[in-house]
């Protein structure tokens, strides 16, 4: 737990924190609001004192209420990974910035949490499905997408699955329209 | 039927009907085949002298012709032993063992690989261009073949001694690109096509260093023959002992040879054209069957083949390494002079043979070998003995036959040699594999060239 | 493809029976008389890799539209040198790479999503199957999140056995690399000499762990089990030779001039270009940056190991090689020094049957054969992780292959991809 880093992270990023900054074991966590990505992950690589030079990770998570876009980053400043949760992305329309920008290597990580989550990034140049079928229409990490025989967590619900039958507006297009015609809902 | 013939009249069919499939067969073909018999030897009698008499008058042409059989019938044979080479050594290299399942040490193994290749289905995939597709494989197939018409096996044994030998030989392992490249563009398949234009690109670059490394060994055989081009003489001048090899005289030109002979045929480390990490198989990615099967039988000609130009140019093919003192006229040995006789003697040879070899099998082998068993392994034990005897026999008293063990030697070393670089060795790049050709390998031979006709001009003022 | 320009065939016969057929009710072809020309083109349209929609992307538009000389080629997903089932669309100039299009998610199962609905017991073993190579760093990886969630001190003997059979399993791991790097540049010999040297190890973890591949091993709070006598004496045995097996493995090909030439040079990343794609591992070590997990952000009982992180400043396919030869003597010293200083003790501490972790995050990294592992889980009170997320270095290392081939021939692909050592297992999780 390096407290420093607590510190100097609270000078640079003051404004753009959205709740404490949270240590626990090895690992710093910052909460920000989607619109600011850019401006946070620029600032964290790019200050002197915080060189948060390599994306570790890059991933979507549905909490069943919103959507987080959640980054790992590694610095050489500092013994701790930080995780930066941009937090409270609706579930309706998710999206968020591209941090393409800044690391090249984010395209595929976006991509894949497009593909998983629907979350759909602004400024990433190629986001399209990656591990579904072109034509596939469901975004299978999301919460309300149960397995076919997870009866079990589902009380009462029984099989269900969900075929999202509207995509979150402004997601570039997905095949699906035009092979299979999803029926609109 | 019944009612209208009578009892004696309906003899033969009712015996007709009584016959099973295979009778009735019998019936038709014995019959059959005495009449053709029969007419065969009328004919041999009345057409026979006439046609020997015409034969006789012919006689280069006849010669060209059992000698074109004898190699066509040749090259499945040898591409089957160089197979199950490639497979045993490269296995050896590997630390694998390598086939060890059918035959002994699994030396049928290739044999079992062409019956397969052969049971195969013959797939032609859509949108190829058949004609050209199913023509591929021949063209690749009968280049290789017709590359060993000119390759002195041993003194008179050669198919034909052209005066052009060694033109022809290049002339005819050209040819070979052209197969590739029809295979290339009619499979209609990416792979094929680059596979079939690097072939190109490669034979033809390899082509020129090939051809002027060899322009050394003529020169200097010019000194010596008239006749410089033909494979023979090449041979001949080299007779003697071992320092008489074109090798010792012309290393560097050795060397161009051996490399560009090794992308001549397509092998490690030049083997783009199928190469399979890379193009899948290239020209040959969409065949199967038999067609692929002479794709895989002409590689391993070209093998042989390079192998042996390679052992008849600069190592004195068929020459012994040093003057072999112990050659024994056996002319009792021959076979005319024993006529008729053979007729009797192979057959009585073979029985008592068998049994007489059984007969240990039974009493060593125990119980482990049936009475059949033990026959067919007491008549492969008499022709490897009786093998072994003729062959000792021929290569004392025949000048061919050591020769041609001779040539064997030295053509196989090489094969192996081969193999053993295929072991070895990663793959060049197309570019790499090009600048190469024409950056090293051209200037080094037009180097040799010269150095050696300006010391042949000197040395002979 | 051989170029087929439909010839407009004016024979009188041809057209007469195509008449008729479209007379009698038959199919009427649009704009030409000739079938023929007709099949030629849906031929075409079959063998060509351009997907049947209208492009998603504007990068996917750009792509897939074909300039002046330049072909299409499908490498994949089915191909000798592919590792697996990625599949390259290479857009061809002659033989030279103008640019690439990978498509991943052949060999998709959903783990994460698996993961989210089994138990964190049953989590280990699903993880294991993704990067088939190394299946242990993906337990390592989700272990150590886990125990941050649970808050578990592992013991220090159990420490020692995963760095132990971790590094074991590198070793396995990086021999195949060089075996498989050789094999794809067209050289048969290594892979069979890697192949006799992975087994060793494989059969050595087997009679630890009790499986070849999917090892199952680590556990949350431990490890499976102690070592035993024949796992001690397979070790000792190929301890005493690993070092200079290794050593004759590796000159089988460091000093093969075509092989060398074959790789100098060739997909150069440089530093700036590695940090930018996130690219870890030995990739990244290979373009002079010298980020290991185990050093960077050590886990488990690395600060107390001798070690060196090997850097080389080239970053091309033969850089990234020797990294790989480089990293396995440190991993042979490594597991010397485990076996020195190996403590006693118990190798599992005591935990629940049904571990309910608190509500929290954690992210457990660990630096595998292919560079960092890292697992994101968050826990939400129950007996499944809320979400589990997996970090697969080769999903990230195999990003630089559009930015590495183009300008490079075809044979080059493979010496680039190979040298990036994907593993299509972890790619497509």
């Amino acid at each position: 737990m390096d407290l420093t880093l607590k510190t100097r992270l609270e000078a640079r990023l003051g404004d753009y924190l959205r709740g404490p900054v949270y240590q626990r074991r090895d690992e710093t966590e910052i909460r920000i609001e989607p619109d600011s990505v850019p401006d946070v992950l620029r600032i964290l690589r790019d200050a002197r004192d915080l060189r948060f030079e390599i994306l570790a990770d890059l991933a979507g998570v549905d909490t069943g209420d919103v959507m987080q876009v959640v980054y790992h980053l590694w610095s050489p400043m500092t013994t701790d990974w930080l995780r930066i949760i941009a937090d409270g992305i609706p579930r309706d329309d998710p999206r968020a910035p591209s941090a393409t920008f800044l690391w090249t290597g984010a395209e595929w990580l976006e991509r894949e949490a497009y593909d998983m989550f629907g979350i759909v990034f602004e400024g990433n140049r190629d986001l399209r499905r990656i591990f579904m079928p072109p034509d596939y229409t469901s975004f299978p990490l999301r919460k309300d997408f149960l397995l076919p025989d997870d009866a079990a967590r589902s009380t009462g619900a029984g099989v269900r699955q969900v075929e999202l039958g509207v995509r979150p507006t402004g997601a570039n297009g997905d095949a699906a329209d035009d092979i299979r015609r999803a029926p609109a809902s | 039927m019944r009612a209208g013939i009578g009892l004696a009249a309906s003899y033969p069919f009712r015996l007709w009907t009584r016959l099973t499939v295979r009778q009735r067969l019998g019936m038709i073909v014995i019959p059959a085949s005495v009449v053709a018999a029969l007419i065969t030897v009328l004919v041999i009698v009345l057409a026979g002298p006439p046609f020997l008499d015409f034969l006789n008058a012919n006689l280069p042409l006849v010669r060209f012709a059992v000698a074109a059989t004898a190699i066509l019938m040749l090259t499945i044979p040898t591409a089957f032993v160089l197979i199950y080479v490639e497979l045993k050594v490269i296995a050896r290299m590997n630390l694998r063992v390598g086939p060890n399942r059918v035959g002994p040490w699994g030396m049928a193994m290739s044999v079992i690989h062409g019956l397969k290749v052969l049971s195969k289905e013959d797939f032609t995939p859509t949108g190829t261009d058949v004609t050209v597709f199913t023509l591929a494989p021949v063209v690749t197939y009968m280049a290789s073949v017709m590359t060993l018409l000119v390759i002195p096996f041993a003194p008179g044994l050669v198919g034909q001694d052209l005066n052009i030998g060694l033109l022809y030989f290049f002339a005819m392992g050209g040819l070979t690109v052209l197969g590739l490249l029809m295979a290339g563009w009619s499979s209609f398949n990416k792979y094929s096509l680059l596979g079939g234009l690097r072939s190109a690109a490669q034979i033809i670059s390899y082509e020129i260093p090939l051809t002027l490394s060899v322009v050394g060994v003529i020169i200097l055989a010019s000194t010596k023959t008239a006749e410089t081009l033909s494979l023979n003489h090449i041979v001949l001048v080299q007779s003697g002992s071992m320092l008489d090899w074109f090798v010792f005289k012309q290393p560097l030109a050795f060397l161009i040879f051996f490399i560009a002979a090794t992308a001549e045929a397509n092998r490690t480390p030049f083997d783009m054209t199928e190469a399979d990490s890379e193009i899948v198989a290239g020209f040959a990615t969409e065949y199967s069957g038999m067609r692929f099967g002479f794709f895989f039988f002409a590689e391993y000609v070209n093998v042989f083949i390079v192998s042996a130009l390679a052992a008849t140019i600069f190592f004195g093919g068929w020459t012994a390494p040093f003057d072999w003192p112990w050659s024994y006229n056996l002319n009792w040995l021959h076979p005319g002079s024993l006529g008729l006789l053979w007729i009797g003697i192979v057959p009585t040879v073979l029985l008592f043979g068998s049994f007489f070899f059984a007969f240990f099998v039974r009493i060593f082998g125990g119980r482990a070998w049936g009475v059949w068993e033990s026959m067919g392994l007491g008549l492969i034990l008499l022709l490897v003995a009786l093998g072994g005897l003729v062959g000792l026999a021929g290569f004392i008293a025949f000048d061919w036959v050591q020769g041609l063990t001779w040539f064997m030697v030295k053509t196989y070393f090489f094969v192996i040699v081969f193999v053993w670089m295929r072991a070895t060795l990663p793959r060049v790049r197309v570019d790499q594999l090009m600048g190469f050709a024409w950056k090293w390998l051209l200037p080094a031979s037009l180097l040799n060239l010269f150095v050696t006709a300006t010391a042949v001009v000197l040395l002979n003022r | 493809m051989p170029p087929r320009q439909p010839a407009p065939r004016k024979s009188k016969a041809r057209t007469t029976a195509a008449t008729d057929a479209a007379d009698a009710g038959g199919r009427q072809y649009a704009s030409t008389d000739d079938p023929r020309i007709m099949l030629d083109r849906q031929v075409g349209n079959l063998y060509e890799p351009i997907p049947p929609y209208p492009p998603r992307t504007e990068r996917e538009g750009e792509f897939y539209t074909l300039g002046d000389g330049e072909m299409f080629l499908n490498l994949g997903p089915h191909h000798p040198a592919t590792h697996g089932v990625l599949r390259l669309v290479l857009k061809l100039s002659g033989e030279q790479v103008v640019d690439v299009d990978p498509v991943l998610g052949y060999l998709h199962r959903g783990v994460e999503k698996i993961c989210e609905n089994s138990d964190y017991y049953h989590v280990l073993d699903q993880v294991d199957p993704l990067e088939y190579l190394s299946s242990l760093f993906q337990e390592w990886a989700a272990v150590l999140s886990f125990e941050k969630l649970v808050d578990v001190q592992v013991p220090r003997r159990a420490e020692y056995i995963r760095v132990l059979s971790g590094e074991l399993l590198r070793i396995a791991s990086h021999t195949l690399y060089m075996g498989f790097l050789a094999l794809d540049l067209g050289g048969l010999a290594p892979i069979l000499y890697s192949f006799i040297e992975r087994d060793e190890i494989v059969e050595m973890l087997a009679a630890l762990t009790g499986a070849r591949m999917l090892f199952n091993y680590y556990r949350i709070g431990g490890v499976n089990g102690d070592l035993n006598h024949e796992f001690m004496s397979r070790l000792g045995d190929w301890m005493s030779r690993a070092a200079g097996q290794t050593e004759a493995n590796a000159t089988l090909l460091n000093e093969n001039e075509i092989f060398v030439r074959r790789t100098r040079g060739v997909g150069v990343l440089d530093r700036a270009t590695a940090l930018q794609f996130g690219v870890t591992g030995g990739n990244l070590r290979a373009s002079g940056v010298p980020f290991d997990v185990r050093r960077a952000h050590p886990y488990s009982i690395y600060p107390e190991l001798e070690f060196n992180v090997p850097t080389r400043d080239e970053g091309d396919s033969l850089a990234r090689y020797l990294i790989r030869v480089d990293e396995i003597r440190e991993s042979i010293k490594i597991i010397d020094q485990c076996l020195n200083n190996m403590p006693d003790g118990p190798v599992m501490a005591k935990l629940p049957r049904l571990i309910r972790p608190r509500p929290g995050r954690s992210w457990g990294a660990v630096e595998g054969p292919r560079g960092m592992m890292g697992v994101y889980s968050i826990s939400d009170g129950s007996d499944q992780p809320f979400r589990f997320r997996i970090h697969d270095p080769s999903f990230v290392n195999l990003q630089t292959v559009p930015a590495l081939l183009p300008g490079n021939l075809l044979a080059d692909t493979m010496a680039i991809v190979a040298s990036l050592d994907p593993v299509l297992g972890g790619i497509d999780k």
